[in-house]
């Protein structure tokens, strides 16, 4: 048994760096452009806490609202450890990169603030034990990312991808909320770490509640709105607004990372045949079509960012099947496919930092003047390709292998499952070779002269190609009978933690084949099909552009644009119906709607009216009588101080009424807020008309129907309400409010001990309400229309 | 306004603080509290308003010169009744979070803004309770008068 994790190393792990994030602007100020330098030993800091929770297993927590049972826990296994260790570790490599890239940009503090915020919520969606505490961190990783997309928020497009992928990526999560609830309503805890301890009960607990596919469906959405599946991935591409160290992080160790993550998290849990079916199908139609866009990309990022997409489909679909290949697919290929992106990306912000460009048309034989850059994208972007012995390589392996043997297994339609494998690597290898072909061929006159990154860039990107090669080298050595073992049994450990109970797990080996196999063959299909493809890669891209064009809804941005504009517009045109700048109007739909919708809610359950009989006394018949007279004179009052002055009576009739009722308190606070409404009115009256305006008969009859039924809407409502004779919670209010909370006046009682919470929030409301009158007034003095 | 209601405001004001403040103490055990309490301070300053207008209150009794109309949400009097009302937040916000200190302190989970209370001896009163959550009360109060005066003087500014 390995040891449990020390509650308090989690906690600063993932507390740090919200903490560093804070003390940012202040560090900020003092090293100025060297801030980097502190992110990055921040982030390094947490690469050693990782390091050190690497031994253990299992959950820590505190409980955190424990009447329903949830606790701020947090749990560590393999995967957490592996995508920990991602997280952190390419974060210190691209902190260490923004110096660099960074430098002299104006809002720096925000920029390091934010990534640290960014890098602090992926570890605590990573370490998460508890679903509430997941789901907190999740959207948290949301609201970083939205701030750093919309970096450069002066520009327009960087408004919209921030908003698009907040949207998509917020609005995901929701769904993924609900599957929690239900997945937490099934198993009567939200501890993730409990549901972990024992999978096979927690999904006996889900299938017998009968909750299963939901519960995989709309966990899934969130999930894929997260690591952009089709066709929720029209946020990805355009995420590259923001500045590129961002986008390498996004895209390689954090936000997109956290969809596949969450599927490796409930894999163990949920895994089974809808499982597959769902997951294998969206992440291999995400990896073709994705491929196919990322050829007919015009710049460096937009074709990475199709790439990402791509190739988070193919670890979904890895992930997607319910063998132990599969768990190994996406694990393996989460490793490659964070050390090759993380590296092109870095590359893209080089190219475009001293070139000037990303645009494929103005690039071209940069090798002359970046050698080392382009020694780093060839090692890169063949891994991208798939092509032996580079990285890439072997988890694709891996992933035919899989997909051959669920088809094999299966028949029928799954047949479809490899050859979307195979046809997707073909144009895999397209846009790889399409990427690395910026460093060869002719150097375009316009391109001047090309200067040499600094170290500070240079060095990122060497290191994480470095590590792709080695991995990549490592299946040369391991053919050869000297396997590298490290990489192996790591990869093997953080599979094994993906895998569902009793699923007979061999330890994890990669090679460079050196046998015939289905999986070799699909292979050797997929590089000629791509070598081939890339000769003709022009047509192509001519043919799919001219598709995409003729058809706008294939467009990625379509449906997007579609929904958000169309609700927009919708939006607009509701405002102008219910915004006439006259209270007359906001009044008459207000009142309508709640009556409008109150009623229909009355219809539906068809709640019985208790009738009652009236048991009132002579005086409280006769102060009644007099308000309700009272109100038969506001209605007909010939001036505002009439009319005022009428509501008063009804406000102090209300007020003896209490008195009778033995409500003091109540009373004396109806006195003391009709007093107020009538020296506000006061205040007010001066500058209002002294006379009514003539009403239409037309109007005046529709304001009188809807008067009529606002006040039986009313009315039955207290009927009903009242008809449940709330007399169990008034006693136990008046046993409990002296030993209690020392208090003999049940209001006060009440207000601040036994609802302290609901006061707090009353008051926030009122205070809100004063800010929002400031507000106003603020504006319309300096002219400003709200 | 008329001299009637400026002679009557000059004992009313003060009377009208003195039993709010009446009301905002003995809450816990008779009619009143920091609502209650709070709305009554407001409408006697909002009566002293009406005598004397924004301006005099402002210029008078506070002995401050008066701003423009702009300036008249930003700074003066209303801006200290915004900073009320935010203090007021504050003290109803972090008051609750004493009991949480407590339990940790003794070792024990209390949630927050658990409450409790304890009788103690005083001379001249004798014996009086004190109560936690009237420090809770008090942010209530806070809150109520800050937030009604500020938007009583800047709709009457107007």
């Amino acid at each position: 048994m390995q040891p449990t994790p020390d509650l308090w190393v989690l906690v600063a792990l993932v507390g740090l760096p919200f903490a560093a994030a804070a003390a940012t602007p202040a560090v900020a100020r003092q090293l100025g452009n060297r801030t980097a330098y502190y992110a990055a030993a921040v982030a390094a800091v947490c690469l050693a806490l990782v390091a050190s929770l690497a031994g253990t297993h299992g959950g820590a927590s505190v409980t955190w609202v424990g009447p329903l049972s949830v606790t701020f826990g947090f749990y560590v296994d393999g995967l957490a450890t592996f995508v920990g260790a991602l997280a952190s570790g390419v974060g210190v490599l691209v902190f260490v990169y923004s110096a660099g890239y960074m430098r002299e940009e104006p809002g720096q503090t925000k920029y390091y603030a934010t990534m640290l915020a960014f890098m602090g919520s992926m570890l605590g969606v990573v370490y998460a034990g508890d679903l509430v505490v997941l789901f907190c961190f999740w959207e948290l990783t949301s609201v970083a990312s939205f701030l750093l997309v919309g970096h450069y928020s002066e520009e327009r497009e960087s408004r919209y991808s921030a908003r698009k992928a907040m949207l998509l990526t917020v609005g995901g999560g929701l769904f993924m909320l609900v599957g929690f609830v239900l997945l937490a309503s099934a198993t009567g805890t939200y501890s993730l770490a409990a549901m972990l301890a024992d999978p096979a009960a927690t999904r006996a607990a889900v299938e017998q509640a009968g909750l299963l596919f939901p519960i995989v469906s709309l966990v899934g959405v969130g999930a894929a709105a997260k690591s952009a599946q089709f066709p929720l991935h029209v946020w990805l591409p355009n995420a590259m607004a923001a500045p590129t160290p961002v986008s390498a992080f996004l895209h390689s160790a954090t936000m997109v990372k956290a969809g596949v993550f969450l599927l490796g998290r409930m894999r163990p849990i949920l895994v089974g045949d809808d499982w597959t079916h769902i997951f294998v199908t969206l992440g291999l139609v995400t990896m073709l079509i994705a491929a196919i866009l990322a050829v007919c990309a015009t710049e460096l990022k937009e074709l990475l960012a199709y790439s990402t997409v791509s190739h988070l489909g193919l670890i979904v679909a890895g992930f997607g099947f319910s063998t132990a290949v599969g768990a190994e697919t996406g694990v393996f290929h989460i490793l490659n496919h964070a050390a090759f992106k993380a590296a092109l990306f870095l590359v893209a912000g080089i190219v475009a930092h001293e070139a000037g460009t990303r645009k494929f048309s103005e690039l071209g034989g940069l090798w002359r003047d970046l050698p080392v850059v382009a020694g780093v994208t060839a090692v890169a972007a063949l891994g991208m390709g798939g092509v032996p012995p580079f990285n890439g390589f072997y988890s694709k392996e891996l992933l035919f292998e899989a997909a051959y043997h669920l088809a094999a297994h299966d028949g029928g339609l799954t047949w479809a499952y490899p050859v979307i494998a195979v046809v997707g690597s073909v144009f895999t290898l397209v846009y790889s070779l399409r990427f690395l072909a910026v460093f060869f061929g002719e150097k375009p006159e316009a391109l001047g002269h090309v200067h040499r990154a600094p170290w500070s860039m240079n060095g990122p990107p060497l290191l994480l190609a470095g590590f792709a090669g080695v991995v990549g080298l490592g299946g040369v050595t391991a053919a050869l009978g000297f396997p590298l073992a490290p990489v192996e049994s790591f990869v093997g450990h953080v599979a094994a933690s993906t895998l569902p109970p009793g699923a007979d797990h061999l330890s994890f080996h990669y090679y460079l084949p050196t046998y015939v196999s289905p999986a070799v063959v699909m292979s050797a299909l997929a590089l000629g099909g791509g070598a081939l493809t890339y000769l003709v890669w022009e047509r192509v891209q001519a043919a799919v552009t001219g598709a995409l064009d003729a058809v706008p809804p294939l467009g990625a941005d379509w449906w997007y644009d579609t929904l958000v504009f169309g609700a927009n517009r919708a939006s607009t045109a509701t405002h102008r119906t219910l915004w006439t700048d006259r209270l007359r109007t906001y009044a008459t739909w207000t009142f309508a709607g709640a009556v409008g919708l109150g009623g229909l809610g009355y219809l539906a359950t068809s709640v019985g009216v208790p009738l009652a009989t009236p048991t009132l006394g002579i005086p409280l018949t006769v102060i009644l009588a007099v308000a309700a007279l009272a109100a038969l004179a506001a209605i007909r009052a010939p001036s505002h101080v009439a009319g005022v002055l009428a509501l008063s009576v009804v406000g102090f009739g209300v007020t003896v009424f209490f008195v009778l009722a033995s409500a003091p308190d109540v009373a004396l606070t109806q006195v003391v807020v009709e007093t107020v409404t009538f020296v506000v009115f006061l205040v007010i009256l001066d500058k209002l008309p002294s006379y009514y305006g003539r009403i239409q008969r037309s109007r005046a009859a529709r304001d009188a129907v809807l008067s009529v039924l606002v006040g039986g809407f009313v009315t039955v409502t207290t009927l009903v309400a009242t008809g449940a004779t709330p007399d169990s919670i008034a006693s136990y209010f008046v046993e409990n409010s002296v030993p209690e909370a020392g208090g003999h006046n049940l209001v006060n009682v009440i207000l601040v001990d036994f609802r302290g919470i609901d006061t707090m929030g009353e008051i926030s409301v009122i205070a809100m309400a004063a800010v929002a009158v400031l507000t106003l007034i603020v504006m319309r003095e300096r002219g400003e229309t709200p | 306004m008329t001299v009637i209601l400026r002679t009557v405001a000059r004992v009313v004001v003060p009377l009208g603080f003195v039993v709010s403040f009446a009301f905002f103490l003995q809450g816990h055990n008779l009619p009143g509290g920091g609502f209650i309490a709070g709305v009554l301070a407001a409408s006697a300053m909002a009566l002293a308003y009406l005598a004397y207008g924004l301006d005099g209150v402002e210029d008078d009794v506070l002995g401050r010169e008066v701003e423009t109309a702009v300036e008249h949400v930003q700074h003066g009097i209303v801006r200290d009744y915004q900073s009320l009302y935010a203090a007021g937040l504050g003290i109803a916000v972090t008051g609750g979070l004493a009991s949480i200190a407590y339990g940790y302190l003794t070792g024990t989970t209390i949630p927050y803004m658990t409450q409790t209370f304890r009788h103690a001896t005083v001379p001249l009163f004798g014996d009086i309770e004190l109560a936690s959550a009237l420090v809770f009360d008090l942010g209530v109060y806070a809150v109520v008068v800050g937030a009604l005066l500020t938007i009583i003087s800047v709709v009457g500014a107007e």
